[in-house]
């Protein structure tokens, strides 16, 4: 359970590299190397294979990724140093990589693992609304995804007042904000009966210090739950993340990496995405020196992943960590559209099922662009992931998965830019007594009983 | 095999334009081609002026207009803006030393850009700003991380027509509300017209701020900012 590599070494990198100022290293540094081995490993994005079968692929993307990050590193942009690595170095701590962690504690703890493509063990399915949440409805939102039979692990909904005022990153309200958070948290996994529970946090605070304020084992924020070190995109990091990386592993929390490359800025297209998505995950071994890393490829303008570009990108990188590391990621879906709409279920079961038939845990999932306030319900997070449960056990292989992906993205592909924003989560979910409103629970059939009907595996 | 035409011939025995140069170094995102053709178009006594308005200009505008269709990508369209402004340096240099004029006819507006305190993400921001830089806008990028009072500070010293704040996230967002009180204590907030955006952010947050506009992507805030400017 110890760190998988050297915390000072990685420190040492960020005032010690070589210098680099921030433009250039995204237009000098990164975009020439990913566009050299988008080329030189032929790496090209195919409308045709979303779920790829051909094992070879996921090979030369894992090959391009390595080449990729030896030479760009990450950038600390507090330094502006360039923290590199060598293979030996990147080798040491795959080969020292547990590749299986317990979350959580007592009768409500789980294992976490390193998947294999096509595996027929269950993923990890971590449940979140992954939005903004009016201050009464955090714990009736809480519980409705704690309760969920398949959620292994939750993110609470953010906050974004506490006690009626606004929270600013930074400012005392955000300390006092990420503190309410855990508190509320806490007790919304209590009175659902799973006390111990892995629960990610702390959503609600941005800041290396209102991150630091909220870890209290008596609380807050236990060494039993996760915590996140995002980065800046593309492969930077500044102080304040390195802050956390370092509190969150001398506190003795796990350390999940956040990281969504996006499609359209400096990554460029699926291609870039994928390599530099791949990069990510060395990334988080080496610098944050995670336990996990969450992924989620992202569309610059639409704000989800739930297309083919995306989700090509998804099922390869996925793969290529299957055959060639033993790290663990949850791949978080981002669907354009609302809760209690068809398109977003059928989003949530496209993405379900290539992440996991490609070796993924899940992260489900932030719907409605991830924009809108109250706007997520755990239904769609349940529809991915019955589907990604259903998909490891019924044995269903990559080939299979692909057909019934790109039926089930042929339904929704053309609505992305006008994708309904559905409802509430107050207006389809009964939040005093925490159930869906049976207009949802209704839709939520009908689509899965179109969706098997199709071939899609559900769990149940 | 088919006869060349005539441009191909020109490009074939490299005597192709400095002008059409120029236009194919800003496309392909060449600094130093185009610095070498503006150079050129000035030694061949080409008015720089005519130049910056008829061919210049309308070719980075087209390089917005590829990226807002995702035929270009950011860093196509980076590279582009970087070529432009090299040779823009070079022919607007000429201008000023020869007294021809002064190029104000295409830019239409004055604009002060940044991303909100505590925010560290910039990406849409740097897209938006080119956006507003190759469709005629003088831009001051600010950068990242701006204090709420440096907003204000800047569009002061430049005269800014428009503030275009930009929040990624949930918690950063309250600044952009931050700025839009400050302006009010200030009694400065007629003084410029305020835009908003970013992921976190709608139109009814704009509203519920006091905001004059939002836009969702990096084009719209582009005619967000033509619109007000006309409107003004």
């Amino acid at each position: 359970m110890t760190p998988p590599w050297r915390i000072n070494e990685v420190l040492d990198r960020a005032e010690t590299g070589p210098i680099c100022l921030e433009r250039d290293f995204d237009l000098k540094v990164l975009v020439p190397k990913l566009k050299d081995v988008i080329r030189q490993y032929e790496i090209k994005f195919d409308p045709e294979n979303l779920v790829p079968s051909d094992d070879s692929l996921a090979d030369e993307l894992w090959e391009a990724a390595l080449d990729f990050y030896l030479e760009v590193g990450t950038l600390c942009t507090s330094t502006h140093r360039r923290m590199l690595f060598d293979e030996n170095e990147i080798r040491e701590a795959m080969k020292n990589f547990p590749g299986r962690y317990t979350l959580g504690y007592g009768k409500d703890s789980r294992e976490m693992c390193h998947r294999k493509i096509e595996d027929s063990r269950r993923p990890f399915c971590l449940f979140s609304p992954d939005i903004t949440c009016d201050e009464e409805l955090f714990i009736p939102m809480s519980m409705a995804y704690l309760q969920e039979p398949l959620a292994d692990g939750v993110c609470a909904p953010i906050l974004e007042e506490v006690e009626g005022r606004s929270i600013k990153a930074g400012a005392p309200y955000e300390t006092k904000g990420a503190i309410a958070h855990a508190m509320m948290f806490r007790e919304a996994a209590r009175r659902v009966g799973r006390p111990g529970i892995f629960l990610q946090g702390v959503g609600t605070a941005q800041s290396d210090a209102a991150q630091i304020a909220a870890s209290n084992p008596m609380w807050g924020e236990r060494l039993t739950d996760g915590r996140f070190v995002a980065s800046i995109s593309e492969l930077k990091v500044d102080h304040s993340l390195l802050n956390k990386m370092v509190h969150f592993h001398q506190y003795g929390s796990f350390v999940g990496a956040l990281t969504g490359p996006m499609l359209g800025g400096y990554c460029g297209g699926p291609e870039g995405t994928a390599v530099v998505g791949m990069a990510y995950h060395i990334q988080g071994l080496m610098v944050n020196q995670a336990h996990y890393l969450n992924y989620f490829p992202i569309h610059i303008k639409h704000m989800h992943n739930t297309t083919g570009e995306l989700l090509w990108g998804i099922s390869l990188v996925y793969q290529a960590l299957a055959r060639n590391t033993p790290l663990i990621s949850l791949s978080n879906g981002f669907a354009a559209a609302g809760p209690c709409t068809s398109m977003v279920l059928y989003e949530a079961a496209a993405h379900g099922l290539t992440s996991v038939v490609s070796g993924a845990n899940l992260w489900e999932i932030a719907v409605a662009r991830n924009k809108y306030k109250n706007r997520a319900t755990p239904m769609e997070a349940r529809m991915a992931c019955e589907i990604g449960c259903g998909a490891a056990e019924s044995g269903i292989k990559r080939a299979e998965a692909n057909e019934l992906v790109k039926k089930i993205v042929s339904k929704y592909e053309n609505q992305v830019p006008e994708a309904p924003l559905g409802k509430m989560f107050q207006e389809c979910y009964d939040a005093k007594k925490v159930m869906p409103t049976r207009e949802y629970a209704e839709l939520y059939g009908t689509v899965k009983r179109e969706l098997f009907d199709l071939g899609v595996p559900f769990a149940y | 095999m088919n006869e060349p035409n005539g441009q191909e011939l020109e490009n074939r025995l490299g005597l192709e334009m400095p002008v059409e140069r120029l236009k194919k170094a800003v496309i392909n995102g060449h600094e130093q081609d185009a610095e070498r053709a503006a150079h050129e178009i000035l030694e061949a006594g080409t008015d720089p002026m005519l130049v910056m308005e008829r061919e210049l200009f309308p070719t980075i505008k087209s390089v917005g207009e590829k990226f807002e269709k995702g035929e270009f990508f950011l860093t196509d369209l980076m590279s582009a803006a970087d070529a432009m402004r090299a040779a823009s340096r070079v022919l607007a240099g000429s201008i000023k030393e020869g007294s021809k004029g002064k190029i104000t006819t295409t830019r239409i507006g004055n604009i002060v850009i940044g991303t909100v305190s505590g925010d560290i993400h910039d990406i849409g921001k740097n897209i938006v700003a080119l956006l507003l830089e190759v469709n005629g806008f003088d831009t001051h990028d600010l950068g990242k991380d701006v204090e709420s009072m440096k907003f204000i500070e800047r569009a002061g010293e430049v005269q800014a027509d428009i503030m275009a704040l930009s929040a990624l996230m949930t918690t950063t967002k309250p600044a952009q509300k931050e700025i839009m009180d400050l302006l009010k204590e200030m009694d400065m907030h007629k003084k410029f017209l305020v835009i908003i955006g970013g992921a976190p952010t709608t139109s009814e947050w704009a509203e519920q701020i006091g905001a004059d506009g939002w836009a969702e992507t990096a084009e719209q805030g582009v005619k967000l900012a033509q619109k007000l400017i006309k409107g003004r």
